[in-house]
């Protein structure tokens, strides 16, 4: 497959400046994408027209800073325009900052936000370089979330990870482990954990991520990071067993 | 904007440094209809003939045999609200279940420990337990990974648990009704809830699922009457916490944010309430700064977001914290001379709390000092009731200069935190105090203690 501009309708008509090269797609390939899209059982109650008024776009706060307009995702995706979708899909899509206003505000009741996420979606399953790449940086969420069920711990909230929040993280000065045990809620004298998480019910968590294909999302996107997800699940799958078997005896 | 008698009174709080712009009657007419019919309820009540309550579908598939409500029933000791068109929401005020938020434990605990510390002054029972997961909806919006089914498997997953968690205790199913601390497991939970009631090839799929997990109430889905945020508990019981106040606020100027996910996700099930803001705006936690008789000042960027963004604010990071300083923080500070921004959800005080030091950085703001307190309104209610700052409003982990903030309300900031260093010392001796008996946070599989026993421990009530 060669590399160059895939030269779109949007890029000569709407001037949608897509960086860098991107892959050649064939046509079936993007109509494979929009049915994934289109066929999101969201996606009738996301989308009902759209007249262009644009207030989508008037009240988007990714739109202030990313050259991002959720009212130009919905045109897309309202024309069909296949190519247009495609290359929103390699950066744009990743500008909004999923608040809603959009779909709090628009006179059709779209929601240029639940859309977003739809296509959000249909990049990781294809396997998005766009999707890989803007996720990376988000890896220790996914391990946190997918391996215990909480999405954020007290341990990934230090001086070293985010020196941009300045000195007062923490204003008193006392080991985080000392300072989790003082929390006067028993579930929350934890430190890897947002809280203490019951063994059966990261089990399953389990089930729910390979009964929803949440797993073979996770090992397109970061294959390594899956496999060190996979081996915690095992880990606490047999613990859970000796439980059982222990309860049996 | 007139208030409720069009006297020409403006919303409460206006403090002595406000002045009028001295607009024409005509030009500030033409202003206020521009940004009210955009911004304020009214722009949503446009769309009020083509939004259904999703509640009579819900009742529906209950009769038809397809799904099984868990009702806020009587023991729950319900009040009811008015949401955006005047439908009726029932709050379960008792015997609540405590569905954890991982931003707030993880980041901000004095948030859910002052709510269930509120609890205990009003000896209202609860269940805080281990048997949870996130609603896993800040990690979807965030990345895209996850799915309609994975998040609606999830949602049932614990409102399952939420349901028969009391059994651990000997007490009936339904004993305990969930109360979502997160603004967007709140808005996340209600999306799902539609989507599941609308979709029978939705259900059909996670009922598998569900099933699987022994998940299912005779053999059925189990869908909660109301989904409920921790947010609407204190609205509806501000009256009762302003009852057990200790410390005036009046002097506080306090701007409100409301966070996104909490009012314009499923807009039709927000409380809106003619005491609040004329009925204008959402009402929560504007509500319970105005019982607790704290100035409530405008702002003209009250509707933005945060600037959380899911995932900017782990790798996008210059977006999250220019939107938070330049349309959030200094807004507050330059048109409302606020001394804390009060919030009711997770992202949200994370954001505007922990990303204000760097506007140093900014030479734009020389000479400025762009500081503002940022705290939920649990906290501050929890404060003015006189919790303590440290042990159970945990100020320690917020980065903005709360002790501005304590100064103003005369609580001694530095007496609390040598108090706190000093409990510190016996927390290090096995000492610590809890707010319930830690034994009870675990209801099934490893550590559970079961009725008998707990009986025999005198764990019972």
């Amino acid at each position: 497959m060669g590399h160059h501009s895939t030269s779109t309708r949007v890029q000569k008509h709407i001037g949608d400046p897509t960086e860098g090269l991107v892959e050649e797609v064939s046509r079936e390939k993007l109509e494979e994408i929009f049915q994934d899209i289109q066929g999101d059982l969201r996606f009738d109650h996301e989308l009902n027209g759209c007249l262009n008024c644009g207030i989508c776009t008037a009240t988007c706060p990714a739109a202030h800073y990313y050259d991002f307009s959720p009212r130009e995702i919905v045109q897309l995706i309202w024309t069909e325009n296949l190519e247009g979708i495609y290359d929103a899909m390699q950066e744009k899509i990743w500008s909004c900052a999923q608040c809603y206003t959009c779909a709090a505000r628009c006179p059709f009741g779209n929601s240029p936000g639940g859309l977003v996420m739809l296509l959000r979606e249909a990049s990781i399953k294809h396997g998005m370089e766009s999707a890989k790449s803007v996720l990376r940086p988000f890896s220790r969420v996914l391990l946190k979330l997918i391996s215990t069920g909480n999405q954020l711990s007290p341990d990934m909230i230090n001086a070293d990870g985010f020196p941009d929040w300045g000195p007062n993280i923490c204003k008193v000065d006392a080991p985080l482990k000392l300072l989790r045990q003082a929390i006067p809620m028993p579930t929350l004298n934890t430190i890897k954990t947002a809280w203490e998480t019951n063994l059966k019910t990261s089990v399953e968590l389990y089930t729910i991520w390979e009964e929803t294909g949440v797993l073979d999302q996770l090992e397109t996107v970061d294959e390594n990071l899956f496999d060190v997800i996979v081996d915690i699940m095992d880990e606490k799958r047999d613990d859970w067993d000796d439980y059982l078997d222990e309860m049996d005896e | 904007m007139t208030g409720k008698n069009g006297n020409g009174e403006r919303f409460t709080g206006h403090g002595s440094e406000w002045r009028d712009s001295n607009l024409s009657e005509a030009d500030a007419l033409t202003a206020t209809t521009w940004v009210e019919s955009k911004i304020d309820k009214r722009s949503m009540l446009t769309n009020k003939d083509r939004v259904h309550d999703i509640r009579e579908v819900m009742w529906q598939l209950e009769k038809e045999g397809e799904i099984k409500v868990h009702r806020v029933s009587d023991e729950h000791a319900p009040r009811v609200a008015k949401t955006l068109y005047g439908w009726d929401k029932k709050i379960p005020t008792r015997q609540l279940w405590h569905h954890k938020s991982c931003g707030q434990c993880g980041n901000i605990p004095g948030y859910p420990t002052s709510l269930l510390w509120m609890m205990n002054e009003m000896d209202i029972p609860y269940l805080d337990e281990t048997d949870q997961t996130s609603c896993t909806a800040w990690n979807y919006h965030g990345s895209g990974i996850g799915n309609i089914e994975s998040l609606a498997a999830v949602f049932l997953r614990n409102f399952h648990q939420a349901y028969v968690s009391a059994k651990a205790e000997g007490k009936p199913e339904g004993y305990y009704y969930p109360l979502v601390h997160c603004g967007t497991s709140f808005g996340n939970y209600k999306e799902v809830r539609e989507y599941l009631l609308l979709s029978a090839e939705l259900r059909e799929r996670v009922k598998k699922i569900l099933g699987k997990l022994d998940r299912l109430v005779d053999g059925k889905l189990l869908i909660p009457e109301e989904i409920v945020h921790y947010s609407e508990w204190v609205h509806v019981m501000r009256k009762d916490i302003a009852d057990r106040q200790v410390i005036d606020c009046s002097n506080v100027r306090a701007t409100i944010h409301p966070a996104c996910h909490v009012y314009k996700m499923i807009p039709q099930d927000v409380i809106y309430d003619d005491e609040v803001l004329d009925g204008n705006r959402v009402a929560v936690s504007t509500g319970i700064m105005q019982s607790l008789g704290a100035q409530i000042i405008d702002y003209s960027t009250w509707y933005d977001c945060c600037g959380f963004g899911f995932r900017h604010i782990i790798s996008e990071r210059e977006f999250t914290r220019s939107y938070a300083i330049d349309r959030k923080i200094k807004v507050a500070i330059d048109e409302a001379n606020s001394d804390v921004m009060i919030g009711h959800d997770t992202g949200c005080i994370t954001t505007l709390d922990k990303n204000q030091w760097i506007a140093k950085a900014d030479d734009r703001n020389a000479g400025k000092d762009y500081e503002l307190p940022v705290i939920s309104d649990i906290q501050f209610a929890a404060l003015a009731c006189g919790a303590d700052p440290f042990k159970i409003v945990q100020s320690h982990w917020h980065a903005s200069p709360l002790e501005n903030l304590f100064e103003k309300m005369g609580i001694d900031w530095d007496a609390g935190k040598a108090n706190f260093e000093n409990y510190l010392k016996l927390v290090e001796q096995g000492q610590q105090e809890n707010l319930y008996d830690p034994r009870r946070r675990i209801t099934g599989g490893p550590g559970y203690i079961n009725v008998e026993e707990r009986k025999k421990l005198g764990m019972m009530k």
